[in-house]
């Protein structure tokens, strides 16, 4: 059953439209992937969704309420939380000061304490780090930082922009394993990625998002076949 | 000298109160609020114009004046500025300033208004053969209290950290669910409740009230925070400081030249930016823009 739907999306700033009618669905504890090249308007598709940049046409469902044009701080009260592209931690606060921000954002203020366990079992380093300025931290243990604080939030659909920018492959792989665990505990999670290869592989469907239009959606198996994916990433000719 | 002190510290510790009230405003909507004066004003005529009630009374309500003036500058004047540059936002807040000075002179006229407040603090104590004044120490120990409750406010509740964190990065924050409209209206009502007790000791050391009581102060607390870092509210409250126990000091050691206590204390300033062009808390680097 369909949990999140954006339904033919158009966005953009300024007298520059960016997306011309995107549309996907994600159902609860599915990992969609969004891939494309510089400019497709990925960030801006997540913008548009979150209500950071402004909706020009469309829709945007949870659970089959319509939080289109929403203000940011009520679509998170309502289970859809966005880790944004560059982590965008408080980087002079503490780690448990960034995590505790995330908590305002659940709609169970009850059940806060048993969040912050469950991201600290997630992400254990963060335990050990609780008190140190979220800034020292390395940028794969910010990354995870960014991750644990959308989800104390408890989102039914989680939007990661970019979560593997400037990290080393071996990390890389460490925070996508958690994603993996992450969409097997229920929640629908939804992956922008520059590097397609990275959210092909793990993706039930990866979107190819181009000049504002979803392009292609390939699945696990279509993406395995490397001339298939990169003429969808780069249109027909793949050059 | 040890009345020169207190005075210098008691006069720090309202400038210190006055650039944390801007420095709050500055942190989550970025607007450098020239009318805050008028804040001070509304305040200070409040508690003049009650000077017959109980000091409590009057000083309650001076504080509830001010915050709810706080409050309709944000909601009539700022809010739909939000999204606009800092120079458009300081323009408006010049205009807000203006228009509040005019309607104070028609409210009240241009001549000062005038009423003894807080009589029991106008008085002076000796100690070891030195004579302090009341209203010193009183000050002194106002700022203290209130800056400790504020310290604490900011770095130990929710509200705090949701502060913090705007003034850090409000589009992250909002992102987190923090409420854009509640918390900037919370830094104007609190920003407000600084100016009424900035107000009091002001009113105390001085009880003619006109349409331009608050401005002086204002824009000495504006340098404060410029000199002690726009980004931290530390830095607002110290830069504050400074330049409120700095001028108190050059009054005294100037003598006769106090005429030129202005002037020196911006040779101070001057030469402090110079050497840390952020102000002194300041964490950043400032950008080469030439």
């Amino acid at each position: 059953m369909t949990l999140f739907e954006v339904r033919d999306l158009r966005a953009g700033y300024g007298k520059v439209d960016v997306l011309f009618g995107v549309s996907l669905t994600a159902s609860k504890g599915e990992l969609i992937g969004i891939v494309g090249p510089n400019g497709a308007g990925k960030s801006t598709l997540f913008g548009a969704i979150v209500g950071t940049v402004g909706l020009r046409g469309g829709s945007v469902f949870l659970d089959g309420e319509d939080i289109s044009g929403k203000r940011p701080e009520d679509i998170v009260r309502r289970g859809l939380s966005l880790v944004p592209e560059g982590r965008q931690i408080f980087s002079g606060l503490s780690v448990i000061e960034n995590l505790t921000l995330g908590l305002t954002g659940r709609r169970d203020k009850h059940g806060e304490k048993g969040a912050l366990e469950r991201v600290h079992d997630l992400f254990p380093v963060l335990t050990t780090h609780r008190d140190h300025q979220a800034g020292m931290l390395s940028g794969g243990q910010q990354q995870q930082l960014a991750i644990a604080r959308a989800l104390v939030a408890d989102p039914r659909v989680l939007l990661l922009d970019e979560p593997s920018l400037g990290l080393s492959p071996t990390v890389v792989k460490d925070v996508f394993d958690r994603l993996i665990a992450i969409a097997e505990s229920g929640t629908a999670v939804v992956i922008v990625e520059q590097r397609a290869h990275l959210v092909t592989r793990l993706a039930e469907r990866t979107h190819v998002l181009r000049a504002g239009k979803l392009q292609a959606t390939l699945t696990k198996e279509d993406a395995a076949d490397e001339a298939k994916l990169t003429a969808a990433y780069f249109g027909n000719s793949g050059e | 000298m040890i009345q020169a002190i207190l005075d210098a510290v008691s006069l720090g510790g309202v400038y210190a109160l006055a650039a944390l009230g801007l420095g709050l405003v500055f942190g989550v909507m970025r607007l450098v609020n020239f009318a805050h004066a008028e804040l001070i004003t509304v305040a200070s005529y409040t508690l003049v114009m009650t000077h017959q009630f109980p000091l409590v009374v009057s000083i309650v309500l001076s504080v509830v004046v001010a915050s709810l003036m706080a409050l309709l500058m944000e909601l009539l004047a700022y809010r739909r500025l939000r999204g606009s540059n800092p120079a458009t936002m300081l323009i408006v807040s010049f205009g807000v300033s203006v228009l509040l000075q005019k309607i104070y002179e028609l409210v009240f006229g241009a001549l000062p208004r005038s009423a003894s407040v807080a009589t029991g603090l106008t008085g002076a104590f000796t100690v070891g053969g030195v004579s302090i004044t009341t209203a010193s120490v009183v000050t002194i120990v106002l700022a203290v209290v209130i800056l400790l409750a504020m310290g604490y406010l900011i770095e130990r509740t929710k509200l705090g950290l949701q502060l913090r964190a705007a003034a850090s990065d409000f589009q992250t924050a909002r992102l987190l669910g923090v409420r854009s409209n509640r918390l900037i209206a919370s830094a104007f009502v609190i920003s407000g409740a600084l100016a009424a007790v900035v107000a009091f000791v002001n009113v105390v050391g001085n009880p003619q009230v006109d349409p331009r009581f608050g401005l002086d102060i204002t824009i000495l607390a504006l340098v404060g925070i410029v000199v002690g870092g726009m980004n931290s509210l530390r830095g607002s409250a110290l830069g504050g400081f400074i330049v409120g126990a700095v001028l108190s000091l050059l009054n005294v050691i100037l003598g006769n030249g106090r005429v030129y206590a202005y002037s020196w204390m911006f040779v101070i300033v001057i030469v402090i930016l110079l050497v840390r062009p952020g102000g002194i808390l300041s964490k950043f680097a400032t950008k080469e823009r030439v």
